[in-house]
């Protein structure tokens, strides 16, 4: 016996180098890439989306018909499109006369990609719908595109697809906290997509301009735009409106009540 | 013993006077024998028909799907998906544990039964008994995996249903052709299964010791499944026994890729020569007199 765990100490050695030089030579490249799941990820969708449009009983979608593209993104910025996790978000858009996309174009899908290639999908319900949907016989069924699993091709075609599309700008304030100088700050946060998002920001309050403030945000990050003119006294809520250079903002401006 | 030339070291001639040896058909006609003598075959057997019955009779009847595993979701009202998600779970342990248990045991059990000496000087060579044992070892794997697969898609198909199943890439798959898929699926089971088999089989040899011979290679598959899981050191997956078990995957998408699987015949085929091989060295060079 005290053989046999010597010799097995001496396997798992060599196991170990063995995997170490492997590891050193290949730099741990992974199969789960961007170009694939933007190539798969459509491809299943289309197919399931129009099995969605059959349920509900909406004519002429087929999947050709929806001409759906996908951009992927791993972490935001920060983080390398590649490798598996429960942090890759694709946008999606596409085609469908029935249901209109959004001003930005796209929904936002959630994927869990695992290292063998295959991957759990969330769409948005805004665009896809609930768990369930009723059919055209009134019955109650699972929603296709709600969520689904799907496996692409760890050896498959991984040229850039180079489908763009922008972030999206949303106010995250809900309440305005004026400090000691009673003066404001506005945070926003910028969604998945292209490029991150640019642009300024003016507040006005009771007639005074509070200032014209610039923000660059990376996307699926948050920052807050501060503004150096103190609200005038007696002003009871603040306005903001928003011009996007990158990235889509909100199209009307947001008012913000002082508290108090 | 066989009477050997002094000055060629061949046998001679002579040697049919004291008796031929048996052959390979002897070997693994005993060892035939000797497995189908054991309660354990039997029970192994027997499980892997009635408990995917028992599986699939408890998830039909499960108010949710189990979502977590692939197919899950269309189990419990899909037959075909059923019998895929059963695949996909037994891949993770069952079927390196349904081969171990005979594999692992094949030649530790000589050792602790301290009966080496008696089959190998009364009836026949080292290595002729080695290939008997591995060949029965891997036709025991083959057998239980038909059975185990041929239980599995029976139930799903008779109590869930053959509806149309949708595929990894969305797609609507026929129930004929859905059919052939998931038995290919499950027949793509086969070659790791034996890679498997072989890694019970040098365990067995090597540690001669029966709970070694069963629990290491069931230990070492969950290992390989959890490293290949793993991100960031994906590039040992090929590598990995437990990969070819996942590359089924890509006849249930469309379109399909059988890439995975080609990469899975070389990586079971690899993992089986070189457990077979150090299994074979191991036990020609052990000294057995100690018995």
């Amino acid at each position: 016996m005290r053989r046999f765990i010597i010799s097995v100490i001496a396997a798992l050695a060599v196991v170990l180098a063995v995997s170490g030089a492997v590891l050193a030579g290949t730099g741990g490249g992974s199969s789960v890439t961007e170009a694939r799941l933007e190539r798969a990820l459509p491809t299943e969708f289309a197919n399931l989306y129009s099995q969605q449009a059959k349920l509900l009983g909406h004519r002429g979608v087929t999947p050709a018909s929806l001409h759906a593209k996908a951009m992927c993104d791993k972490g935001g910025a920060v983080e390398d499109n590649v490798g598996p996790g429960s942090n890759w978000n694709c946008l999606v858009s596409w085609t469908d006369p029935n249901n209109p996309m959004p001003p930005e174009g796209y929904g936002k899908f959630e994927l869990d990609v695992h290292s063998n290639g295959c991957f759990t999908a969330g769409g948005p319900s805004k665009l896809v719908g609930f768990q369930t949907i009723t059919d055209t016989r009134g019955r109650e069924v699972a929603n296709p595109v709600y969520e689904f699993d799907g496996c692409f091709d760890p050896n498959g075609d991984n040229t850039p697809t180079g489908v763009r599309f922008p972030s999206v700008l949303n106010v995250t304030t809900t309440a305005l906290r004026p400090d000691a100088d009673n003066r404001v700050g506005l945070q926003l946060s910028c969604g998945t997509g292209a490029t991150g998002c640019q642009g300024t920001v003016t507040a006005t309050a009771g007639g005074t301009t509070l200032g014209r403030q610039p923000f660059d945000l990376q996307e699926e990050l948050t920052g807050t735009v501060s503004f150096p003119t103190p609200v005038p006294a007696g002003a009871t809520e603040v306005t903001f409106t928003i011009r996007t250079d990158t990235g889509v903002g909100p199209t009307s401006p947001s008012t913000l009540s002082m508290p108090g | 013993m066989t009477a050997t030339d002094v000055l060629t070291g061949r046998p001679t001639q002579a040697a049919p006077v004291l008796g031929s040896r048996p052959g390979l058909g002897a070997a693994l006609r005993w060892e035939t024998r000797k497995l189908r003598a054991q309660l354990r075959t039997k029970a192994l057997l027997i499980g892997a028909v009635l408990v995917p019955i028992a599986v699939v009779v408890i998830v039909h009847s499960q108010p949710r799907p189990p979502k977590d595993t692939l197919f899950g979701r269309f189990a419990t009202d899909n037959g075909f998906a059923m019998a895929l998600l059963v695949l996909g779970f037994a891949a993770q342990w069952v079927l390196p544990l349904l081969t171990s248990i005979v594999a692992g045991d094949i030649f530790a059990s000589e050792d602790q039964h301290g009966t080496w000496k008696t089959v190998l000087t009364r009836s026949t060579s080292r290595s002729t008994l080695f290939w008997g044992k591995s060949l029965v070892s891997i036709g025991f794997a083959l057998l239980a995996l038909l059975v185990l697969a041929a239980a599995t898609i029976a139930a799903s198909v008779l109590i869930v249903g053959h509806q149309p199943l949708t595929g990894l890439s969305g797609q609507t798959i026929q129930p004929q052709s859905a059919v052939t898929l998931v038995v290919a699926s499950w027949a793509c089971m086969a070659l790791p299964m034996i890679g498997f088999t072989c890694l019970a089989i040098l365990f067995s040899v090597w540690s001669r010791n029966v709970a070694v011979g069963i629990a290491a290679p069931v230990v070492i598959g969950l290992v390989m499944q959890l490293v290949g899981a793993l991100g960031g050191i994906e590039s040992l997956r090929p590598y990995l026994l437990t990969t070819p078990f996942e590359a089924w995957h890509g006849l249930l998408a469309e379109p399909r890729f059988t890439g995975p699987l080609l990469d899975g015949v070389i990586t079971s085929a690899g993992w089986s020569v070189v457990c077979l091989v150090a299994a074979y060295l191991v036990l020609r060079r052990r000294d057995i007199t100690g018995g």
